[in-house]
């Protein structure tokens, strides 16, 4: 064996097994998910791999199973009482209701916008982009105590379109960011070449360049849709009955012990439509992360 | 001439104003007028036994400074953003350099290194919470048979480790992000230096040094920026694995400015401490633009 050979077997090796930290955590909480309580809980053996898999823990939480129906749920724990305390199928819905009309609603009205940043030279547009770009500095909890009395008085708290609303905010600088780094790699002859046709802008906008930025728009949703799916902080203050599946899970935090088996189901769960879409949009994203700041 | 003729000009698809209207006014109505708020809510003062709320404007920012608890919780801050970003950011450009190869399985390798970014940052915190049990934790219980953690000291329960574990939750989370945006800017550099380099002897680490460091400045100060903004906003992480604890050892800025919110419902002075967080991270943003001229 020659040493170049000796070297990329090597790379791989390594490369191998640092992907394989990466993933152990999510391995090992989905292992969780399907251990029985008394697999989870052994503190005698914590690396156990010869127990009966069980898949009672989603039963519970995303089918909606009832908790005594079940025999690993532990006794030992008596967690929060009641019967639906563990059924995430109403948090599951709305986390897909608020993620999907905010990621529609944010990249919809940035496309608008990063439109006219990318083609329409006028006054004030640089000054409008570092206004955009400072309420990416926004830390939420700075606008989240006012955001509770505004939406008290709208009647918007404890609603999903209340939600919606803030992950928008939320997402619009970084949406706009990318998708006018998007536009701005189509050149601007296309514009005028179809203007001249007599296309108005709109036109122009919808018919021409749009479709040109397909793939941008699609990993741009995509963050968008993540954001949303995973964001903590403004559904945990926004709301109190419609409850996310972020907020949800660490409903199942009690002050007598934690669900592992129900946190690890719906956490697992949780991070699977995700993952599906990164890997479709993988080429535009990683494109669009950068934000324009390479050129080819 | 067609309707165009019988609209004013700014109403038309040839102004900005259609276009720039809908994102501009959400993010006035639910991002710069809570900021209003709040700075007008800071001018009051909280009488915590009659809970009423008289005008006194340099009350709350006279004891915003005065506060012990938020020199040490903007301490808390910068060490938690500093030492995180350091770790991403090394971590991230290693393994994309790793990662970086046309060969047979890096793509899967590339898939699999996004996994963690889909999770819910809550979850995260649970999965970790999960491995660093004192009792069944596997990250603890592999830390115990190297004799390097006693069970009398957990490492979430212990002043001096507490930060520590919350940073390895969040860079396992958004190293990914990092490996992200380095391989964009890997994929993106021209071969001609580096065979040219290699032609006159140079070393795989000179031309590192050399030609990938300076050539990559600018995306490495865009993905810092990017990091740095939401690693000074982290909350998420703080909420779920140690609540600020123990004691006030992990109270991060943002998380002070909830404990106030949550515990003692002083809307005023949370309403301050959050400004204040607003504050420092403009600032410090700001300063690191004009210092890399990061440019959109």
């Amino acid at each position: 064996m020659n040493s170049e050979a000796i070297k990329n077997g090597a790379r791989y090796f390594i490369a191998i097994a640092i992907v394989a930290v990466f993933v152990f955590p999510i391995a090992w909480f989905a292992l969780t998910s399907i251990k029985p309580v008394s697999a989870v809980f052994n503190k005698d053996r914590v690396v156990v791999f010869d127990f009966k898999p069980t898949f009672d823990n989603y039963r519970v939480t995303i089918l909606g199973g009832r908790k005594s129906d079940t025999n690993s749920s532990s006794s030992i724990l008596m967690g929060t009482s009641g019967e639906g305390a563990y059924d995430g199928r109403g948090a599951i819905a709305s986390s897909l209701i608020i993620a999907v009309c905010s990621t529609i609603l944010a990249t919809t009205i940035s496309l608008l916008a990063a439109y006219a940043l990318s083609r329409l030279n006028f006054r004030g547009s640089q000054g409008y982009m570092h206004w955009i770009l400072s309420q990416r500095f926004l830390p939420p909890i700075a606008i989240i105590i006012p955001l509770v009395f505004i939406f008290r008085d709208l009647g918007l708290r404890d609603t999903h379109f209340g939600i919606i609303i803030a992950h928008t905010l939320i997402n619009i600088p970084i949406a706009l960011l990318i998708l006018k780094s998007f536009f701005d790699d189509v050149p601007k002859e296309v514009d005028q070449a179809a203007m001249i046709d007599g296309a108005t802008r709109f036109q122009c906008f919808y018919m021409v360049v749009l479709p040109m930025v397909k793939g941008g728009v699609a990993a741009t949703a995509v963050l968008c849709f993540i954001f949303s799916w995973t964001e903590f902080l403004l559904s945990l203050f926004l709301t109190n009955s419609i409850r996310t599946i972020p907020v949800k899970i660490t409903t199942f935090v009690t002050s007598t012990g934690s669900e592992w088996g129900y946190i690890s189901a719906l956490g697992t769960a949780a991070i699977i439509p995700g993952f599906i879409f990164i890997l479709l949009v993988q080429k535009h994203l990683v494109r669009g992360l950068t934000m324009g700041a390479i050129k080819d | 001439m067609s309707k165009r003729a019988l609209l004013p000009r700014w109403l038309t698809s040839e102004h900005p104003l259609p276009w720039l209207f809908p994102v501009t006014s959400l993010l006035l109505v639910f991002g710069l007028y809570p900021i209003l708020y709040s700075l007008w809510l800071s001018f009051y003062k909280r009488n915590p036994a009659t809970r009423k709320e008289t005008f006194l404007p340099s009350y709350n920012w006279e004891k915003l400074f005065a506060d012990d608890r938020v020199w040490d919780a903007i301490q808390i801050t910068f060490t938690y953003a500093f030492v995180a970003l350091a770790l991403q950011l090394i971590l991230g450009l290693a393994i994309a350099l790793l990662l970086d190869s046309d060969k047979k399985g890096f793509g899967v390798l590339r898939a699999l290194m996004t996994l963690p970014l889909v999770v819910p940052p809550a979850v995260t915190g649970m999965m970790f919470l999960l491995m660093y049990d004192s009792s069944f934790g596997v990250i603890s219980n592999a830390l115990y048979s190297l004799n390097l953690l006693s069970p009398s000291a957990p490492i979430l329960g212990t002043g001096s480790t507490a930060l520590w574990g919350v940073i390895v939750a969040d860079t396992w989370q958004w190293t990914p992000f990092m490996v992200l945006i380095m391989l964009a800017g890997l994929r993106a550099l021209p071969k001609e230096p580096f065979e040219a380099a290699s032609i006159d002897g140079a070393t795989a680490i000179q031309s590192f040094i050399h030609l990938t460091l300076p050539m990559m400045s600018k995306i490495i100060a865009l993905a810092v920026l990017i990091r740095g903004i939401d690693l000074f906003r982290i909350f998420d992480y703080v909420k779920v694995m140690t609540d600020s604890g123990p004691g006030t050892a992990t109270e991060t800025l943002t998380a002070y400015a909830g404990t106030v919110y949550f515990k003692s419902a002083n809307f005023p002075y949370a309403s301050t401490v959050a400004l204040g967080t607003l504050i420092l991270v403009l600032l410090t943003a700001t300063l690191f633009i004009k210092i890399f001229k990061v440019r959109f």
